[in-house]
């Protein structure tokens, strides 16, 4: 269950994660959040093909986001692959 | 936004309204439930187009236009959207000998990439020109869903006793257990946080099967915070917890506003003014985590009982786009 992020830490999300499965929305790609949950490996046999790794809730600032447009905080359920540590 | 739009019995005081929910789920369940199965399966060679019209030799003509005032033929059209709902419904259920699983269903319709999209026919003229065009195209959908189905049977792709089993069972309307986890939340502060921390299980406790489509997170709203749900890739809800969702949901107009402009788009799709001290939380559902909201109980509930407390809490409410009624 163990992933390799924690809550708090600060995520970057890859623009392109060839191997991943492809639920990442398009517009966090390449934005900077926190992880606010985690919720471990999820079994989901009805929707995925295999097995995903781990999952996160990231939220990111919708400013951030949506360069300056957003308002308020984009909460995103996103799985390992698609993230790496934020400096 | 309406919130009982198949309520019956009662007169249909906005009818234009109840018209865009039909184009609008009709549309969806077309373009996003029906015809990426029929192109899934054609691609592969497991069910053909020519399978298809073969099967359609053997299907019946659907019922005649039904005639009658607007407001019939509007209940007409309803039932036979769900009618073709729950249809379509039985033929995307696990077939006998396919591996497919719903990631494949959402490549192949386009969620993860426009260019698989399938275009949504958009009707336009008068309330009596689209009511026409929707009695037309729901009955040609509906042999083409037919003739599909049979074509199942032909191939041996579905079991027909699995099959009417299930028709059955959709044959009940989504149940919405959401009223009575909320009001157990607003009075049972345990109860609250075991239903935040532990999710589905925790509605065992009310005695509601806890269903299985994936996890349930559950978000509160406070004084400091307003919550909001969408679905931004296709339209995930736990609605075998909470029942189905309004048309609303399932649209690109809410799905890509309110990502960007949650404050403004909840004041003009739903009337519903967030004060601007309080910050608004979007969560993005996916299958694997299905969010619902717990709302603000209303003022003046004190000495309310559960049962009355529930029957406060509205379809809308349970998604971040309204508060529940006023006692």
């Amino acid at each position: 269950m163990s992933g390799r992020f924690k809550v708090g830490d600060r995520v970057l999300v890859k623009r392109d994660a060839p191997g991943g499965n492809p639920r990442t929305p398009r517009y966090a790609r390449g934005k900077r959040g926190r992880v606010t949950a985690i919720h471990g490996v999820m079994d989901n046999p009805l929707d995925h093909r295999g097995r995903y790794p781990p999952l996160y809730t990231v939220a990111f600032d919708a400013r951030d986001v949506f360069e300056g447009a957003g308002d308020g905080t984009l909460c995103v359920d996103i799985h390992e692959d698609w993230l790496e540590e934020a400096e | 936004m309406s919130d009982d739009h198949h309520a019956s019995g009662s007169h249909m005081h906005d009818i234009e309204a109840h018209v865009r929910a039909v184009e609008e789920d009709l549309e969806y369940y077309r373009a996003k439930r029906l015809e990426p199965r029929i192109f899934f399966l054609a691609r592969r060679g497991i069910v053909t187009l020519y399978d298809i019209i073969e099967s359609g030799a053997e299907v019946k003509e659907p019922t005649v236009r039904p005639g009658g005032s607007l407001e019939e033929r509007v209940r007409a059209l309803e039932d036979a959207l769900d009618e073709y709902v729950r249809s379509i419904g039985l033929v995307t259920f696990d077939l006998v000998k396919v591996d497919v699983v719903i990631e494949d269903t959402r490549k192949e319709r386009g969620d993860y990439d426009d260019f698989f999209r399938i275009a949504k026919k958009h009707r336009e003229g008068s309330l009596e020109e689209r009511v026409g065009a929707l009695e037309r195209d729901i009955a040609t959908y509906m042999r083409l869903l037919r003739a599909f189905t049979q074509a199942h049977f032909a191939k041996g792709l579905l079991d027909a006793g699995e099959v009417a089993r299930r028709r059955e069972q959709l044959a009940k309307p989504g149940v919405s257990h959401g009223p009575r986890i909320v009001a157990r939340a607003w009075v049972d502060p345990d109860f609250k946080e075991r239903l935040i921390t532990r999710g589905r299980e925790t509605v065992r406790e009310l005695g509601i099967p806890p269903g299985r489509l994936g996890k349930l997170g559950v978000v509160e709203n406070t004084d400091a915070v307003h919550n909001v749900v969408v679905c931004t890739l296709c339209s995930c809800y736990p609605h075998d917890l909470l029942g189905d969702t309004p048309w609303w949901y399932k649209h690109d107009s809410y799905k890509t506003r309110i990502i960007v402009d949650p404050r403004a788009t909840l004041k003009e799709m739903f009337g519903l003014e967030i004060a601007r001290e309080r910050e608004i939380r979007v969560h993005d559902s996916t299958s694997d985590v299905r969010w619902m909201v717990i709302p603000r109980r209303p003022a003046g509930t004190q000495g309310m009982s559960e049962e009355q407390l529930a029957g406060l809490v509205t379809r809308d409410s349970l998604i971040g786009a309204g508060e529940p009624r006023e006692p």
